[in-house]
């Protein structure tokens, strides 16, 4: 029958999916983040410069360089941090999803120094958010950090 | 973990662990892959009625690593008895462990657990003993070999 051929194509097929922003877009914002966040870094107000990097995180666009940009600056905020508690207590509760995705990517790089500071950071933010959180990483095929 | 019966889309009358065969996006979840360091990670892939668990276990130097493929060799062999365990490892990883949804129907799925994090924690004691057993009886041997020339 003529409507069983379309069984092919799932709702998650990558040519349904609309770019909200071009990808060069996306990048000049990074860069333009990148700079705030050097600046908080350096004052330095840890809690405020990971704000910034996470906000707006490019979850909406399939290009692999703007998501690999926007990790590299979340990296560079987890690993400039000395103090691992305070961090987590004065960030806003919208981003801890953000953030436990970018954990989970970091637990998945292999190198010994990131994978410690992610489990320290991913123990202290189950503390806080609950397993709601790690579900909702997990589960969220649609926006990948 | 949260499985649930799924009956083949595809095919009539079928019900295949969707997490090994990957054909519909839907079904699955992200992977998940933490490593402790480079030498030791865990892949953990989901989807709606599987759950497939793979471990890549620390392999110091030559001896551990045939030590290790053998220990887990010998295990994926006899996967029959281990219900859970996988005939053989996915690419790149030492064991895997499949747990469908009918393994969460038969048994408690806080044992199951328990099981798979257990084995993690006593995989790494067992091959130490395995080195040191082997360490011992090759000083042994040798001693009592070379003793004859002194």
């Amino acid at each position: 029958m003529a409507d069983d051929e379309d069984n092919g194509s799932s709702v998650l097929d990558a040519d349904t999916f609309v770019e909200t922003e071009a990808p060069a877009v996306i990048i000049a914002r990074i860069e333009g983040k990148s700079r705030q966040v050097e600046r908080l870094l350096r004052i330095p107000q840890y809690t405020e410069a990971l704000e910034t990097a996470l906000m707006d995180a490019p979850t909406q666009t399939r290009d692999e360089q703007c998501k690999a940009a926007n990790w590299i600056l979340v990296h560079r905020v987890l690993m400039a941090t000395k103090d691992v508690d305070g961090l987590l207590l004065g960030l806003n509760p919208e981003l801890h999803d953000v953030l436990m995705k970018y954990l989970y990517r970091g637990l998945a790089t292999g190198d010994r120094i990131t994978c410690d500071l992610c489990l320290r950071l991913h123990e202290k933010l189950f503390d806080m958010a609950g397993i709601g959180c790690i579900m909702r990483a997990i589960s969220d095929t649609q926006n990948l950090v | 973990m949260c499985l649930q019966n799924f009956p083949c889309q595809e095919v009539e009358r079928h019900n295949k662990p969707e997490v090994e065969f990957k054909t519909s996006k839907e079904l699955l979840l992200n992977p998940i892959l933490i490593c402790r360091n480079e030498a030791e990670k865990c892949l953990i892939e989901s989807s709606i009625n599987s759950l497939r668990i793979s471990i890549k276990v620390k392999q110091a130097d030559e001896l551990e690593n045939i030590l290790a493929k053998k220990f887990l060799r010998f295990l994926s062999m006899r996967a029959e008895s281990f219900q859970v365990l996988r005939r053989k490892p996915v690419q790149g990883y030492d064991i895997s462990f499949l747990i469908t949804n009918f393994h969460c129907e038969e048994m408690f799925k806080h044992k199951l657990i328990d099981f798979v994090v257990a084995f993690m924690e006593d995989i790494d004691k067992e091959i130490s003993e395995l080195k040191l057993s082997v360490n011992t009886r090759g000083r042994l041997v040798a001693t009592e070999f070379l003793r004859q020339f002194t």
